[in-house]
């Protein structure tokens, strides 16, 4: 693993390295350079699986993470590689080309958090949701209990009470502490 | 493909001569396993309401509610949990988390019935078939989603403490804090027994936050005395602290004291008064003495506003936590920096003013507008048996008051103390140490009515006591000091056989046959304390008095005369939270009284 | 009278833009849809088809019905409280998801699980496993109406429900690898109940043997249809089984070790066809793998031991700031958990990845094209395809 971080690193700038586990690897690099080193590693270095893309909202940072983590099948060993992508203007290269499966990636997430991923195929179909005029869902500022209220009808008659508060009103309810 | 792919396939036909594997009756012939997680139970009694199991539930299916026949006491919410099957998924979280194992799951799975609101019931209380069933899940054995053991404080080792009177607990560090503060569940019973009130819960998730300023600003809405407090404070709340149930309840105290001690006097100000705007009132209140609830109601009145000023008979501030606790429990600067504090908040105070002789209360009552008196108890009581007036028998109380004013008191090398509550133990614990200074030797005991079991003082006290050599002898009723050529020789004892009648009633019986002679030169009465109130004698015609000699005062700690409020140990108590308690209350009286005015 | 001659001439041509020219209104092409809810989809997923024919020449699939946002709700809950949610994301093998978290959680905390509650937990999961491939190898069968074999296995892996029932207090979702621990030793006689069930499902593995792998229509069926090409096998990520059908070893249990099974000793079979024969074959042996394993692990497993760590207080349990990722191998293959925390008491994000996420959407479509209706089920089946995995 350490060889080849040392090789990534003449290469690419790469920052915040995590070494997990032995058999895998974080770091953060330029959402420029991504198609670069994931065909650089998939071609030259044998990490032919791709284990998935995932994305992460950082709300209170203002961007959103997108991680890609890929496997050494031989060698046994992962590299998740993060990107920061601004929350404004979030749009990522498609990687379809490198991983044809990576379309369903990147298809759930443009729908789940609003990652736009030009080119990849059907990237604008629904994929879980329909009719969906909200937010993405999977965005941190998307509340589901302030929706699921709105949306669905709770049941009647609920109705608890804060142990607290009740024993105040049962033991000392005039002392206004 | 060979001819075995076609007549293979026809070996199904051996289970044609098999039997059916199906059970006729499924519903009547099948228990659920031993361990199932079926319809849930509660044991009513058990349960304390603490609300454990609906803070876990993640389908949010558990509704806290009252429940008919269960009382709110201090302890017990009063409050049953309420189950909606609707959405309970059956993990049995809230099994493995109740604070008294008192809600358990049956091996029941079959449930029928029309109406859908059925299914939304009282486990224990809506009496259901499974109620008595033995089988079920119950929470796993050695598997424990929380901690139940306290984090245990260092002390200072026996052999250190016992010649001097430094300070011997030492404190929580930052992580011995959060780890203990980690155990609680914010479930609020301790609020509702601690007599300030105080928002334990909040204050206690201020330390898992590292946000000690935070915490202070909590502690000081119902109590201006942390420091003091998070040391000697007589901690009715964790008797009721729900971990307590399955194991050691948290260190409320301990963690009380944690927060003060984070946050240095001199960031105080700046803490407590961000953002506070104090609108002065014109109107003027006098407190007679500066013991906690003085304390206390002088810092509540001067953030209302109001001018106050204490008027202390002896030359420092703090009343019995300064002259009657020891400094080894209670080290003078903490009590300073709590004091100092209120004083800093334009409470006045003048020193060495006796009320009833340098000032009488009319004089008073003509200058202010209203007058709190929390004189407490500082007058020793005595047994009164053979030989107590023998002028080698002291008062702990009057003992204690000259430690602290640092007079030397007189120190025999063989002591006995009567009296088993913590006042008995400040003295027996000082005496040791004084001892120890004079003849490198401790031969000190204590002897009370009380059995050990029953002993009023706090157990770790007596505990202590005996790591510092002091003999704790209980159960004995003294019968009389013996006494040769003038000189003191021991006390005569009895077998106190029980100290309260069937109805609760003081009835001390013995057993005259067993006895024990305790050789002493110096005997201290510590058998409670009496109020002196010779300073009120000129208005004493105005007041009502219970039977048992106190003043009556309404729940605002109103005497009958309306510019009067009492509190402090001479009304309630006597402790420390008490005082505190009352004093706020008071305070709160007070400026009712005078916004009427 | 018949033409055993393809005509070809009613398949579309590529557009310019590589899509298919496929004009409906032309009559040569209907649009049919199997699923979501049809005897021989899987779950909740359909498979939108056109066919020419008999023969398929586009499919797509759908997936939505069975959404349930899991990822967003263990975003609001404790760790603790993910717990008894995160099963639901696989409904017929929900110990993986019990494991993946705790064992993400654990990582991410830095807690030590003790010897005994490792043990369980793979005894645990080996039993599940068992339990899945006991519908899912008959399974097979049942895309072809060979439902006999289903019957057999649904009642064997009931016998194995009630030994789950009695370790671990549940039938389905047995909620008993939480984070930290299990929830309980074995009861006692469990190995002996334990070793009758496993007789059955040898019974069971000889009857299917005979039933179905010896059968002459199972073999037309499925061999040499469903061909996935060795090289599709790093092209669309395929893991697990389907990789193995086609002698390629993939198995986490063996790749990247956890829990005890460097300590135990068994080897995954591999085939070479890659057909769906080949990967049914591939089910039957790992069934048998894992009876076996079990029987190791009732004898090396020791008798008592602590099945909980010492976490703190569950109920504001903080998980330092950190991401990891990890693996297991369920039934269908390597099966992850990809967790985010963010020093709170709440996970910032957990992203499950589940083998059928890849070959239930872009292989399957691809894979279906030329194929006859008839064999969609199978084909779909084979690749064992888990929809809730899909759309959590």
């Amino acid at each position: 693993m350490k060889e080849i971080l040392e090789k990534i690193k003449t290469k690419y700038e790469v920052t915040d390295v995590l070494q997990k586990r032995a058999d895998l690897l974080f770091f953060t690099i330029d959402k420029k350079m991504v198609l670069d080193i994931l065909n650089y590693l998939k071609e030259l270095e044998g990490f032919t699986h791709l284990v998935m893309l995932s994305s992460v909202d950082w709300l209170e940072e203002n961007k959103f993470q997108l991680t890609y983590i890929i496997n050494h099948p031989i060698n046994k060993h992962d590299i998740a590689i993060r990107v920061d992508l601004n929350r404004d203007e979030a749009t990522m290269d498609s990687i379809h080309h490198i991983w044809i499966h990576a379309e369903t990636d990147q298809r759930e997430i443009k729908e789940l958090f609003g990652i736009d991923f030009p080119g990849s195929p059907g990237v604008d179909e629904d994929f879980v949701l329909e009719d969906w005029d909200e937010i993405p869902p999977m965005r941190r500022d998307f509340d589901t209990l302030e929706y699921s209220e709105r949306t669905f009808f709770p049941r009647d008659g609920r109705k608890t009470y804060d142990t607290k508060e009740y024993m105040k009103s049962k033991l000392y309810p005039d002392d206004k502490q | 493909m060979s001819i075995k792919d076609i007549l293979s396939p026809f070996s199904a036909w051996k289970k044609v001569i098999k039997d059916p594997v199906t059970v006729k009756d499924p519903f009547n012939d099948r228990p659920g396993a031993p361990r199932y997680r079926g319809f849930h139970k509660n044991e009513l009694d058990k349960c304390i309401g603490c609300g454990a199991c609906e803070e876990i539930c993640q389908n949010a299916a558990i509704d806290m509610v009252p429940v008919e026949g269960i009382e709110t006491v201090e302890g017990d919410s009063g409050l049953r949990p309420m189950v909606d099957y609707g959405r309970c998924c059956w993990c049995a979280l809230c099994v493995d988390i109740c604070s008294t194992n008192s809600l358990t799951l049956s091996n029941e799975y079959t449930w029928i019935d029309s109406d859908p609101d059925v299914f939304r019931f009282i486990p224990g209380y809506d009496k259901k078939e499974w109620d008595n069933s033995k089988l079920g899940w119950t929470k796993p054995k050695n598997y424990d989603l929380n901690t139940y053991e306290r984090v245990e404080m260092k002390e200072l080792h026996p052999e250190e403490r016992d010649k001097s009177f430094i300070e011997f607990v030492k404190g929580y560090s930052k992580e011995q804090a959060e780890a203990e503060a980690d155990r609680c569940i914010d479930c609020g019973l301790c609020t509702a027994t601690c007599p300030a009130h105080m928002s334990i819960p909040e204050y206690i998730k201020a330390i898992r936050n590292d946000d000690m300023e935070e915490g202070l600003r909590i502690m000081y809405e119902t109590n201006p005395l942390p420091e003091i407090c998070g040391r000697i404070c007589t901690h009715k709340c964790e008797t009721v602290c729900a971990i307590g149930h399955k194991g050691e309840p948290l260190s409320i105290r301990w963690l009380k004291r944690y927060i003060a001690d984070q946050v240095p006097e001199s960031k105080y100000k700046e803490v407590l008064e961000q953002g506070l705007e104090i609108t002065p009132k014109s109107k003027k209140v006098a407190i007679i003495g500066s013991g906690p609830s003085g304390l206390s109601a002088a810092y509540y009145l001067s953030r209302m506003g109001y001018a106050t000023k204490i008027f202390e008979s002896l030359p420092e501030a703090g009343g019995m936590m300064r002259y009657g606790i020891p400094s080894y429990r209670l080290p003078y600067d903490q009590i300073d920096k709590d004091i100092n504090y209120i004083l800093s908040c334009g409470v006045e105070i003048e020193y060495n003013v006796k009320i009833g002789k340098d000032i009488t209360i009319e004089q008073l009552e003509k200058d202010y507008d209203a007058v709190f008196s929390g004189t407490g108890l500082h007058l020793g009581r005595s047994t009164r048996i053979p030989g107590s007036e023998h002028e080698n028998v002291f008062f702990a109380t009057d003992l204690l008051r000259e430690i602290s004013l640092g007079t030397e008191i007189k120190v025999d090398e063989k002591i006995v103390v009567i009296g088993g509550g913590n006042v008995a133990m400040d003295i027996t614990r000082s005496l040791a140490r004084l001892q120890n200074q004079k003849y490198g030797k401790v031969d000190v005991l204590a002897t009370c009515l009380e059995a050990e079991d029953i002993m009023p003082a706090d157990r770790e006290e007596v505990v202590e006591a005996r790591e510092e050599k002091a003999i704790v002898d209980p159960g004995w009723g003294p019968k009389d000091i013996k006494i040769e050529n003038g000189k003191i020789k021991g006390l005569n004892v009895v077998k106190c056989l029980s100290v309260f009648d069937d109805e609760g009633r003081f009835s001390p019986k013995f057993d005259e046959d067993k006895k024990k002679f305790f050789p002493a030169e110096m005997v201290v009465e510590s058998i409670g304390q009496g109020m002196d109130l010779t300073y009120i004698d000129s208005i004493k015609d105005k007041l009502e008095f219970s039977d048992r000699g106190r003043i009556v005062v309404n729940e605002k700690y109103q005497s009958s005369l309306p510019w009067f409020f009492v509190g402090g140990d001479i009304i309630k108590g006597p402790d420390v939270i008490n005082g505190i308690a009352n004093g706020h209350i008071a305070a709160k009286g007070i400026d009712e009284f005078l916004n009427k005015k | 009278m018949f033409s055993i001659k393809e005509d070809r001439s009613k398949f579309p041509t590529k557009k310019a833009d590589g899509t298919l020219d496929i004009d409906l209104d032309s009559q040569k092409y209907v649009k049919i849809w199997q699923g979501p809810n049809h005897p021989g989809i899987t779950g909740n997923m359909a498979l939108e088809l056109t066919v020419s024919g008999d023969e398929v020449v586009q499919s797509k699939t759908h997936v939505g019905y069975l959404y349930r946002a899991f990822e967003k709700l263990m975003e609001r809950r404790k760790f603790i409280q993910c717990f008894p949610i995160c099963i639901r994301m696989c409904v017929p093998e929900p110990d993986i998801n019990e494991y993946l978290l705790a064992a993400s959680v654990e990582e991410l905390g830095g807690i030590e699980v003790p010897e005994m509650a490792e043990w369980l937990r793979t005894l645990v999961l080996e039993m599940a496993r068992v339990t899945i491939l006991l519908r899912g190898v008959p399974g097979q069968g049942g895309t072809m109406s060979l439902g006999m074999g289903v019957q057999w296995g649904v009642y064997v892996r009931d016998l194995m429900l009630d030994r789950f029932e009695e370790l671990t207090g549940g039938r389905v979702y047995h909620m008993y690898i939480a984070p930290g621990g299990v929830r309980g030793l074995l009861p006692s006689g469990f190995k002996d109940r334990m070793e009758e069930v496993l007789k059955k499902v040898d019974e069971f593995v000889v009857d299917i043997d005979n039933l179905m792998f010896n059968n002459a229509v199972f073999k037309v069926r499925t061999k040499g249809v469903g061909i996935i090409d060795k090289d599709w096998i790093d092209q669309y990520s395929v893991v697990g089984p389907n990789a193995r059908a086609a002698g390629i070893m993939r198995d986490v249990r063996k790749d990247y070790p956890y829990l005890k099974y460097d300590q135990l000793d068994f080897e995954p079979h591999t085939e070479t066809d890659s057909d769906i024969y080949a990967r049914s074959r591939v089910r039957w042996h790992d069934l048998q793998t894992s009876v076996d394993l079990i029987r190791q692990i009732m004898a090396k497993m020791p008798e008592k031991g602590e099945i909980r760590a010492k976490t703190p207080n569950v109920l504001h349990w903080k998980i330092p700031k950190g991401e990891t990722y990890q693996r297991i191998e369920s039934s269908r293959g390597e099966y992850g958990f990809y967790m985010v925390t963010d020093g709170s008491a709440y996970p910032r994000r957990i992203n499950l990845r589940g083998p059928s996420y890849n070959s239930a959407m872009v292989l399957l479509e691809k894979m279906l094209v030329n194929a006859n209706i008839s064999d969609v089920s199978s084909l779909m089946v084979s690749l064992a395809t888990c929809p809730p995995e899909i759309e959590r």
